[in-house]
């Protein structure tokens, strides 16, 4: 069994520095009415968001059945294309996907789906953006519209639940970056 | 006291007990000239001015936090020379049917407008496109504030987290107009 926890939160966002134009204020004159103008400006920078992540625990895996656990997550982007990129490091070695008890180690898989509901997506490689990525979310927590945007799969094959030792606990935590693009 | 004439001006004649009662009388009021008094005075409203100055622009900058409302107010000068000082205001933005939006290219940005007859706050009267405000007083006492207090009135701006984080980034611009009227 392994326990990953994912509940790892990032928000990324690229501030502007473009200036905004405005034009400047006008006053009243005195009169019957009088009547004067305000320029208003304000600069929303690109931000993501990602919520609705949950621990992944694997409970007494048969080791000739390969393991999966998918989950739906939320992922909000507030750039003009929705769109942003995931980047997923593990706490192995050099980031490496890998689950330990002491010096035992065993390899895990991540992937990821656009879209929820999925139970399988691209894989990633540890510390490498998967880009090209749009979201459906309106809200930054989902909390109106689509209630989730995208698929987090974990994967344990066959062959490295055999090679686990029995009875003994493996964990290890995912981090997932997501940014906007 | 009897109007003599109407419209405007209107024209007040009162005669003092002492003089005779024919002096009253239109023709002969030069004859006990020191005894009437003549007053004048305009209709309700015709002569109440209004003038609102101080305005400046409202810059947000970029917003840190799109969970949080940001809030930009500013102290102005609102003057009416009505005899209550009294005064309305009707505020219009650059949305669709006079709405408080901002827009970068297509995208728009909804805010809020409030109003508060007094200086130096952060909060008052929530303000809807094209419906006026009434029953404000100012205290200015010169038209520019130039004299007595040096601003009358606040005019918040009000970005609300709700409309920022559903907003598409980029840079937002609108322009506010204030019309105030005497009352």
């Amino acid at each position: 069994m392994f326990k990953a926890r994912l509940g790892r939160l990032v928000l990324a966002g690229i501030l502007s520095t473009a200036s905004i134009g405005a034009s400047a204020a006008t006053q009243g004159s005195l009169g019957a009415t009088s009547t004067g103008t305000v320029s208003i400006s304000a600069s929303v920078p690109n931000r993501v968001q990602l919520t609705g992540v949950t621990d992944v625990a694997f409970a007494n895996q048969d080791p000739s059945v390969a393991a999966a656990n998918a989950q739906n997550v939320c992922v909000w982007s507030n750039t003009s294309t929705r769109g942003y990129n995931v980047t997923a490091t593990g706490s192995g070695t050099a980031s490496a996907f890998t689950l330990a008890n002491g010096a035992l180690t065993v390899p895990y898989s991540v992937e990821w789906a656009g879209s929820s509901g999925a139970s399988s997506g691209t894989a990633l490689a540890a510390g490498t953006a998967l880009t090209g990525l749009t979201s459906t979310a309106t809200s930054p927590t989902c909390s109106s519209g689509a209630s989730s945007t995208a698929s987090l799969i974990v994967k344990l094959s066959s062959a490295n639940l055999m090679s686990m030792q029995a009875a003994t606990t493996y964990t290890g935590t995912l981090t997932l970056v997501v940014a906007p693009e | 006291m009897r109007p003599v004439a109407t419209g405007c001006p209107t024209v007040h004649v009162e005669a003092a007990r002492r003089c005779p009662p024919a002096a009253a009388v239109a023709g002969r009021l030069l004859l006990c000239i020191g005894a009437v008094a003549v007053s004048w005075s305009a209709p309700a409203g015709a002569a109440d001015k209004v003038r609102l100055s101080g305005l400046a622009d409202l810059a947000f900058g970029t917003i840190g936090n799109l969970g949080l409302d940001a809030v930009r107010a500013e102290d102005v000068c609102m003057f009416s020379n009505s005899p209550t000082s009294g005064y309305h205001v009707t505020a219009t933005g650059t949305g669709p049917g006079a709405s408080f939006e901002l827009s970068s290219g297509t995208d728009a940005l909804a805010y809020d407008v409030a109003w508060n007859s007094t200086p130096g706050q952060s909060s008052g009267t929530i303000l809807l496109p094209n419906v006026p405000l009434t029953g404000q007083t100012s205290s200015a006492t010169q038209q520019t504030c130039n004299s007595g207090p040096a601003t009358s009135a606040s005019l918040i701006v009000i970005l609300r987290s709700t409309a920022l984080s559903s907003a598409i980034a980029g840079n937002y611009t609108g322009t506010l107009t204030l019309i105030v009227g005497p009352e």
